[in-house]
């Protein structure tokens, strides 16, 4: 099912004017989409990040939904005390973890695995920018291998932590790869995690011209040439299989991926990137899509 | 009302029992951990309907709390020494966000090195932290303060998370005689929850995001007067619970005291050492000593107003202190002489790690105290413990 425009802004506006985001920001991209995705009845549980500052000063805030603020490592806690009385309140309520990959690979690992295991009703969204971009673009665990950040001035020399295969692991009932770029894709992933009960995980490619070093209005085009490149996948993980959407088809090929140049050359991040890095890179993403096929 | 003979961690189980906990956070450490494991086993038996949720941290362990605090039912949570420490983040957090929350800290030492045993500095250590901290002095207490916990915390004038201190094995393992009250009197006593708002997509409302400086610093002070009045109100709370619930202990203040009226000397502690102090007042009123103690029965608030009631004007002050402010002595001590001015006050730091100071020893340094001793923090070990030599950093150099 594709939906119309028309019938996606319809939803709730989860984005109201206001936000203290930069210009360009992609995780407002990805908070809009939320509401569009997830409806009113959802109560967002923000961990420390981009996403505590991008909601204004309190009183106000421009994320029209109940938000819980929250310090980095308790949020899928926090998460599941939330769900867990609200069931017993015999209430239907969308409880979303909202967290950067800091939170998510780095200090909030511990708490989100331990919800997974748990299998507890909440979603956990990532909105993945690949570094702490929040205290000024330091690196993450979720940092591509050979991309600048400001504590890997000569580039990371480690490969990017997959989150999207650890929560396989952790057979969460479902887990979504997506992008800023494809807006139908990721509201149709939400939408569906709506429909499952337990552990929900969706992870979504976040570009930041702040920390990527690109030009703020080329927001959604980097986020379309990292799932072109191969770069990023797309794909929904639930009854145990695989689905590559249709956007990245094209990648379970390796004669018919883009170059992976094509994405790291528009940004600054990757200027003093090496051949063997790339090389390195193309491994990673070929390793990737291997993986991705044995589950499909 | 029934009389069972239960330890103190049993004595906290039933108590969360009776107060209808919505959800309690779990996560095993020593000397708590049967408490939780009673909640478990309850819940398996079905005797209580509580949710468990069984997180992988305490530092998950009070945002599990946290969060179904939130969303408005009732949570308690369990913890001590480096599990409180591990979650001292999220103290900090559920108390700056004015929501009612109650939880048990069962007493130890702190590493390094490793230590299980009993000792106050885990739960002094969080006293700056918006906390109302009361602390127990036998399984008994350790039940009927847990339940006036949730009384306090949701009371709308004070809208405040409470934690109840009581001593690791010393309490929590040994079994004594406690008293418990039937539901009806509990129920009668704890009315249904109260909040000061839910997180609920009926009545959104944000909590936590970005505050700027003045806000901050409002919220900051509510949080220092909701302590500061919350003095009478647990004073109210405790005489509705001699009332209604069992007349045993006297709760109509916040410390208790013990032959301190005549007294011309006082001792000040906190805990279940309280036991041996008494044991050794009497010993010393027998040989003509004019002693008396009074029992720190709440941190926080600190009454200032019992304090000086009780120990102004005495010809001399000792506390002795489970725990420690390095550089400086116990922190009871520093808050006893913060508080009175025209009394000599003295401070033994001791017990520490488990360190067994029981009636002769409190004899031995009571008197000594009343001949007057010359340092103003001495740090005491009994007789055989004396004797030890450990290497320290120092020794080495
Ligand atoms: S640093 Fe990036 S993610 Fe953070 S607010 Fe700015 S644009 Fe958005």
């Amino acid at each position: 099912m594709t939906l119309g425009l028309r019938e996606i802004l319809n939803k709730h506006n989860s984005l109201i004017s206001g936000t203290a985001a930069c210009p360009g920001c992609p995780e407002n991209m990805a908070m809009r989409m939320l509401g569009m995705g997830l409806g009113k009845d959802t109560v967002v549980v923000v961990v420390a990040g981009c996403s505590s500052i991008i909601q204004g000063n309190a009183p106000y805030n421009s994320f029209n939904l109940p938000v819980v603020n929250i310090a980095f490592a308790a949020g899928s806690a926090a998460a599941s005390g939330l769900a867990r009385a609200y069931k017993q309140k015999g209430k239907d309520v969308n409880v979303v973890v909202w967290a950067g990959d800091g939170g998510t690979a780095d200090i909030g690992f511990a708490s989100l695995s331990g919800a997974a295991e748990r299998n507890e009703d909440i979603i956990y969204v990532c909105v993945d920018n690949e570094a702490y971009m929040n205290s000024g673009g330091q690196r993450s665990g979720s940092t591509p291998l050979g991309a600048i950040t400001s504590t890997t001035p000569e580039g990371k020399k480690e490969n990017k932590k997959n989150l999207p295969f650890l929560m396989v692991s952790h057979n969460a009932p479902y887990v979504a790869t997506a992008s800023v770029g494809y807006p139908h894709d990721y509201i149709q992933k939400l939408k569906r995690a709506k429909e499952i009960d337990g552990f929900r995980y969706i992870h979504v490619l976040t570009p930041d011209p702040y920390g990527w070093l690109f030009d703020p209005s080329r927001t959604a085009e980097i986020a379309k040439l990292a799932v072109q490149t191969c770069y990023w996948p797309l794909f929904e993980y639930y009854n145990g299989k695989i689905t590559v959407s249709q956007e990245c088809l094209h990648c379970l090929d390796k004669r018919t991926r883009r170059p992976i140049k094509d994405f790291l050359s528009v940004q600054g991040r990757f200027k003093r990137v090496k051949e063997e890095d790339i090389t390195k890179l193309e491994k990673y993403i070929d390793d990737m899509w291997e993986k991705i096929k044995e589950l499909m | 009302m029934i009389r069972k003979i239960i330890s103190g961690n049993e004595a906290v189980a039933t108590a969360v029992k009776l107060a209808r906990v919505g959800l309690t956070g779990i996560y095993p450490i020593t000397p708590q951990t049967s408490i939780i494991e009673k909640l478990a086993e309850m819940k398996a038996q079905g005797e209580i309907q509580t949710e468990i949720v069984r997180v992988e941290s305490e530092h998950s362990a009070m945002a599990a709390t946290y969060g179904a605090a939130l969303a408005g039912i009732r949570a308690f949570t369990a913890t001590a020494s480096q599990g409180l420490l591990y979650m001292h983040e999220m103290v900090w957090w559920v108390a700056g966000s004015r929501v009612p929350v109650v939880m048990v800290v069962g007493t130890r030492a702190v590493g390094a090195p490793w230590n299980i045993w009993n000792e106050h500095t885990d739960f002094t250590s969080e006293r700056d932290s918006g906390w109302i901290m009361a602390f127990a002095s036998n399984p008994q207490e350790a039940l009927d303060l847990t339940i006036q916990a949730f009384r306090i915390s949701e009371d709308e004038r004070v809208f405040l998370p409470v934690m109840v201190g009581m001593d690791g094995f010393i309490l929590s393992h040994t079994k004594t005689n406690v008293l418990i009250p039937d539901q009806e009197q509990i129920d009668d006593y704890l009315p249904p929850r109260r909040q000061p708002y839910v997180i609920d997509p009926e009545d959104p409302v944000e909590i936590g995001n970005m505050f700027p400086p003045e806000g901050y610093m409002k919220l900051r002070e509510s949080i220092h007067l909701a302590l500061k009045n919350s003095e009478d109100i647990i004073r109210q709370h405790g005489r509705e619970y001699n009332k209604k619930v069992s007349p045993m202990i006297d709760y109509s203040t916040l410390n208790s005291s013990y032959r301190l009226e005549d007294a011309d000397y006082a001792v000040v502690l906190m805990g279940a050492w309280a036991g041996d102090a008494m044991e050794a007042i009497d010993v010393l009123r027998e040989k003509g000593i004019k002693i008396g103690m009074l029992r720190v029965r709440y941190l926080r608030p600190w009454s200032e107003k019992e304090i000086k009631e009780n120990l102004e004007g005495k010809k001399g002050v000792l506390v002795v202190d489970r725990s420690t402010s390095f550089g400086r002595g116990g922190p009871l001590y520093i808050e006893v002489k913060s508080t009175i001015q025209d009394t000599e006050v003295k401070d033994i730091v001791t017990g520490l790690g488990g360190v067994t100071v029981g009636k002769n020893d409190m004899i031995y340094l009571f008197s000594k105290f009343v001949e007057g001793i010359k340092e103003d923090v001495t740090w005491y070990y009994p007789k055989e413990v004396g004797k030890l030599d450990i290497r320290t950093p120092r020794d080495i150099e």
